[in-house]
């Protein structure tokens, strides 16, 4: 290979500064390291940090636009209440008396509807702090309803192999990269330069994904699916592999607890009906089959989304079968899964402390919550714009709900329901704990003190744990009787075997250009999963590749809804940034030309899509970026069937009209 | 004084991803609200049919052309051309007119509703006075803005090129 020395960058800053603080962006799960410049207490500039192996001193839009977050007139900073949702917040009297109501509205709730009337939403932008304290006090509370936008972290996998994949900088050694319905380009933008470099030193790069987005784009290969069935390929593909004994047989041997069965699985499964569901053609994927079977060593880098669909777990079953896994470039790279398994819903308390009624249990699903016809949710308490993303389901059940109390920055939409509101401080504005994709710990040091008022998630759960007698649970009170970040991260730490042999100040002392990951040190890893050290029980084949056929649903909503993620936007304080707000419009509806002609819809016009799920108004956006079959949005959920229309056109009309859609 | 060194701003916009890194980098660079964005990325399709589509992603900033049609417009004398080739507004001259903006061919120069002055790429004149690169190429993700002298940029573009050559050798081994 060329010998290649790039052009030497001359970084810094040309602001007059007080003092620079180093640390790490928690606008995604990258990881990037960050020096803020800070004058007269606030950041006057924003560099990367040059030394830092992930990001080597690039930054996204995001990593410089959240600086505006911080310092915007529309920004929350003082609790306030009301008795009627229908009347405008009024702002109480600090944290105390805002906390006294609260407490004093959730007893009332709790003695006449129980525990579990009590649902909690935790947004990634709330910190790791305020999920993990909604966690304890909802065990302490009794209701087992605390929801996260990531899934289950993964299980610890075998020893022997620290991870399925190494980091991102170690693509460039991989001779493929296969991305499933992950963005890359948009939702991380710095991890995908690591996927141009890999390409740059002869990586072929393969990417399916149900829109063409910029990964795509960016691609060798492409490959339309569609939305949510990248599992179902990734079942798809290991069948076709196996079939032409494409699988490293020493690697089959060493890294499954059992094979036999396994392999029977897949033989016993029929490709009927996968060509429909994935709507790809059977060449296309033999032909997919055979080159990754050619090209090894691959990464695989699966999409968030993908977690939590069914066969989740197909993929590092396919990573170990072709020998990736442990390989320089190769193995399975799910994003945004990089925190280790954190013990904490096992909580239990010091013996004979933990109140009557607490709970044990695994969250239920959120569809699960909903039909709960018998125990009606009738308080949340969220952070963030949780009720308009990913908890959207109750965002329309309001009604029916007698206290929502919101935890935030801005005055969002979940805001506008609230009828109590606690201020909350920015990442920037908070010590923490960061863990990457890549599985590195980074302590992300505060940049700047949050305005009066606002404080950290730890400390909204332990000043309201307070009210019910429950410090003891809390135990994390510095000497001004605020949570102790440092002390939380620490005590966190030593809970898990995996990252017990690390210490806060060991991370913050760390030098610029060294990490640490975990599992720290020499572990043990509790292998939970199989009794057999170092190997994996293969993800089996299920009896039928493809769902069920058509049903009266498909009649009535004969499109499909994805939920887009825009590059310039990580949450819900991202929709306020002043330098990223116009970049793009959040209520763009994307639809296929040929798709908006058939409908009469044009560039621009407003349209409603209906999902059996409930509807989303925006304007349409005519974009080759959706197939005919496909309409998308920021908004919403994916996954859903729909049915898009202009808003002075009837549902039958439009349902009518797409008839003459060949799907 | 020693003279000014001229440098190249290269977009290679085959790698752009569309991240706008550069945007925002500016706006806080310069001190820009969300609207004039002196660096642009701008989408170009999808275009195309079925599954044969092209998607790519221009970043679009000024040329500070070498007979610069706003420097002969401007009726202050606001819009210059420093000896190292940077074309950029002295805000202290300006007096918001626009005629640049109309002797433009390419569009760049637009008012900045905060000050009611014209908002432009400065070449990032301070910073690169300070032996500092510009904001946007520093932050960019992906290396699609590439900043240096002429002899030195021109070198990058070989070497790039002839690392299109050796990928296609490696493919075929």
């Amino acid at each position: 290979m060329l010998d290649h020395h790039p052009i030497k960058r001359f970084p810094g800053s040309r602001q007059e500064q007080d003092y620079q603080v180093r640390t790490v962006c928690q606008e995604c799960a990258v990881g990037c390291g960050l020096v803020a410049h800070v004058k007269d207490g606030r950041i006057v500039d924003i560099q990367g940090e040059e030394e830092h192996p992930i990001s080597r001193g690039r930054l996204c839009a995001r990593g410089t636009a959240f600086v505006q977050g911080l310092t915007l007139p529309e920004r929350l900073t003082q609790p306030a209440s009301r008795q009627d949702r229908r009347q405008a917040l009024q702002p109480l009297d600090g944290w105390k008396s805002g906390l006294d109501l609260l407490a004093e509205r959730l007893r009332h709730l709790k003695e006449r509807h129980g525990p579990n009337a009590l649902l909690i939403g935790c947004d990634l932008e709330g910190g790791l702090d305020f999920y993990l304290g909604a966690m304890r006090f909802a065990q302490l509370w009794g209701t087992s309803q605390v929801f996260y936008p990531l899934g289950e972290p993964l299980e610890p996998w075998p020893s022997g192999l620290n991870s399925p994949a190494a980091s991102c900088s170690d693509w460039i050694h991989s001779r493929c990269l296969f991305l499933v319905e992950a963005d890359l380009a948009a939702s991380h933008p710095v991890a995908c330069s690591w996927v141009q470099e890999a390409q740059r030193r002869g990586a072929r790069v393969v990417a399916a994904d149900a829109r063409f987005t910029g990964a795509l784009a960016k691609a060798d290969e492409t490959l339309r699916i569609k939305p949510e069935q990248g599992n179902l390929l990734g079942l798809a593909l290991m069948k076709l592999i196996l079939a032409e004994g494409g699988q490293d047989a020493a690697a089959v041997g060493a890294g499954f607890t059992e094979t036999s069965q396994w392999q029977a699985s897949f033989e016993q499964l029929s490709l009927e009906g996968v060509e429909a569901a994935l709507g790809v053609p059977l060449e296309r994927l033999q032909h997919l089959a055979r080159l990754l079977a050619q090209r090894g060593p691959v990464t695989v880098i699966t999409g968030r989304e993908l977690a939590d669909l069914p066969h989740h777990h197909i993929w590092l079953t396919l990573a170990t079968a072709m020998g990736w896994v442990g390989r320089p470039g190769g193995g399975w790279y799910p994003v945004d899964a990089g925190a280790p398994p954190l013990k904490i819903h096992t909580y239990t308390g010091e013996a004979n402390t933990r109140p009557e009624g607490g709970h044990r249990e695994i969250p239920p699903k959120l569809a699960e919550v909903k039909s709960r016809a018998d125990q009606p949710v009738r308080a949340i308490i969220c952070s963030g714009n949780c009720l308009y993303d990913y908890l959207s389901p109750f965002g329309r059940l309001t009604e029916q709900v007698d206290l929502i109390a919101h935890f935030g920055s801005f005055p969002n939409a979940t805001w506008e329901q609230a009828s109590m509101t606690f201020p909350a401080a920015l990442w920037a504005e908070r010590d923490g704990l960061s863990f990457s994709n890549d599985r590195s710990i980074q302590w992300g040091t505060k940049i700047v003190e949050p305005p009066d008022g606002c404080r950290s998630g730890l400390d909204f759960w332990m000043v309201l744990a307070r009210r019910f007698g429950w410090e003891a649970h809390f135990p994390w009170a510095g000497e001004d009787s605020r949570a102790d970040q440092a002390a939380f991260y620490s005590w966190l730490m030593a809970q898990s075997p995996l990252t017990a042999k690390l210490q806060v100040d060991q991370l913050r002392s760390l030098e610029p250009g060294s990490q640490i990951f975990w599992p720290v040190g020499k572990t043990v890893l509790p292998n939970a999963r199989s009794p057999y050290k170092g190997k994996i029980v293969p993800h089996p084949a299920p009896a039928a590749l493809a769902p069920g056929a058509e049903t009266a649903e498909t009649a009535d909503y004969p499109l499909a809804f994805e939920a887009v993620q825009i590059s310039c936007r990580s949450g819900d304080a991202s929709r306020f940034w002043p330098w990223t707000r116009g970049l793009s419009r959040e209520d763009a509806v994307q639809i296929n030309p040929e798709t908006a002609d058939l409908l009469g819809i044009e560039n621009g016009d407003d349209v409603l899509v209906e999902t059996p799920r409930g509807r989303l108004a925006g304007r349409a956006c005519l974009s080759r970026a959706v197939s005919r079959w496909l309409v998308a949005s920021p908004h919403g959920v994916s996954g859903l069937k729909a049915l898009v229309h202009k808003t002075d056109q009837s549902l039958d009309e439009a349902r009518h009209l797409l008839k003459k859609l060949s799907l | 004084m020693t003279k000014r060194k001229r440098n190249i701003l290269l977009v290679e916009a085959s790698r752009c991803i569309g991240c706008f890194g550069c945007e925002a980098a500016c706006k806080m660079e310069h001190d820009l609200p969300g609207e004039p964005r002196p660096i642009r990325v701008i989408q170009v399709g999808p275009l195309g049919e079925g599954e044969e589509l092209l998607m790519s992603f221009q970043p679009t900033t000024c040329c500070h052309c070498d007979r610069p049609a706003c420097v002969t417009a401007c009726p202050t004398g606001a819009m210059q051309k420093r000896e190292d080739g940077i074309v950029f507004s002295d805000l202290e001259l300006c007096i918001g007119c626009q005629t640049c903006a109309v002797a433009c061919p390419f569009g760049v120069p637009h008012l900045n509703p905060a000050t009611g002055k014209i908002a432009k790429c400065d070449g990032c004149r301070e910073r690169v006075d300070q032996g500092l690169w510009p904001a946007c190429v520093l932050k960019c993700p992906t290396e699609t803005l590439i900043f240096g002298g002429p002899a030195r940029v021109l070198q990058e573009i070989g070497t790039q090129e002839a690392l299109k050559v050796a990928k296609t050798f490696t493919r075929e081994e």
